[in-house]
């Protein structure tokens, strides 16, 4: 598939085929609003390894802060990065292209049963256990990060205001990241 | 009836929508609930609730695709094809705007400031909406119980997820979960 070269040239090597595909599986297996995270990490992360845990963890933040699904950003960025502005739209397509036609004419059809119990239980069961698929992924990202306390104490507040405190997630983006930076600043200027 | 403007209006406020969907689009969704039952009446709240749900349990883009079948009621296939651009078109330029911009400044002292403050949060972020998603997915102790044993054995192997989204079809669909 890829020839990777001992000079890192992958981007060179990579086809646009192989963004295609890969962000179409993305897309097919995330289930359930959120849970697409979990398939992006995994298939870029761990199978592809395209992006590391922490290029990964800025793509996320970087999307978090934008308007919009922020899993399409997820393909954006990991599509730009490999292959810039062609590479995005490559992964973009992928993403969207087959799921949106499926989705749609699988959506019309479900509208007709949508009473049909049966259904509704097997989609719910795929609910429950996409729920954990998410919480797991959340928990992988924090590894990394588990060494240091201020992290844990910032992980640990953002889901509390979000969980506990029922807070939206603009009122928490725009006021524990920007306590947080500041942090890591004096951090990094008492380290100087 | 609806006339030859609706569509445009429903493209334009969906453009307008996405691009400040901070936070994601279901942020946005109330005022689009507004735009299209109570200030237009292209649909019903019952009609518009019902999309909602179905677009939570779809495989892709789940958001882009509620956004679709509201431009379906609206104008048929084009006003599909038109809500789903709008809806993804604006977000998507500024992804690749800032991560230019991110990639450009790679290195820099404050880059790496911002990045050690942004991830953990971020990170509870995605911890947050999975506990968030668990709330309303899961309505008996079993269905909980289920949450967690995924959430563990994902965390403890390296097992294909798609097992455990079949084995909560199955376990749901033979009524195990409630």
């Amino acid at each position: 598939m890829t020839d990777l070269d001992q000079t890192g040239k992958v981007e060179q090597a990579l086809h646009l085929r192989t963004l295609f595909t890969a962000f179409l599986a993305i897309s097919l297996c995330g289930v359930g609003g959120g849970s697409g995270i979990v398939w992006a990490r995994r298939i870029a992360v761990e199978n592809r390894g395209w992006v590391t845990d922490g290029e990964f963890s800025d793509i996320i933040s970087l999307c978090q802060f934008m308007p919009g699904p922020n899993i399409i950003g997820i393909a954006v960025c990991v599509g730009a990065k490999m292959r810039g502005a062609i590479g995005a739209i490559a992964a973009l397509c992928g993403f969207l292209v087959i799921p949106w036609t499926v989705g749609l004419s699988l959506g019309l059809l479900y509208l007709q049963y949508a009473n049909l119990i049966a259904l509704r239980n097997i989609l719910g069961g795929i609910a429950t256990s996409a729920a954990g698929l998410l919480i797991a992924t959340g928990v992988r990202l924090l590894r990394p990060h588990r060494h240091r306390s201020a992290s844990l104490l910032f992980a640990a507040l953002a889901f509390s205001l979000i969980t506990f405190g029922k807070l939206p997630l603009f009122a928490v983006l725009f006021s524990v990241v920007p306590l947080s930076i500041l942090v890591a600043g004096i951090e990094a200027a008492r380290a100087r | 009836m609806i006339g030859t403007s609706a569509p445009l209006a429903l493209t334009m406020h969906l453009a307008w929508v996405s691009s400040i969907s901070f936070g994601g689009f279901p942020t946005v969704l109330p005022d689009v609930r507004n735009f299209v039952v109570s200030a237009n009446g292209w649909m019903t709240d019952q009609e518009f609730a019902n999309l909602f749900a179905m677009a939570q349990t779809i495989p892709g883009p789940n958001m882009i695709l509620m956004m679709s079948f509201v431009g379906w009621k609206v104008w048929g296939f084009p006003g599909a094809l038109a809500s789903a651009f709008a809806t993804f078109g604006p977000p998507c330029t500024m992804y690749f705007t800032a991560y230019r911009l991110w990639d450009r400044f790679r290195g820099a002292r404050w880059q790496r400031v911002v990045r050690l403050g942004l991830a953990p949060v971020v990170v509870g972020l995605v911890i947050a909406s999975g506990t968030v998603m668990a709330r309303t997915a899961d309505n008996s102790w079993q269905a909980a119980a289920f949450t967690i044993a995924t959430a563990a054995i994902t965390l403890a192997t390296r097992l294909n997820p798609l097992w455990m989204l079949l084995a909560g079809g199955l376990l749901g669909g033979l009524g195990f979960l409630e």
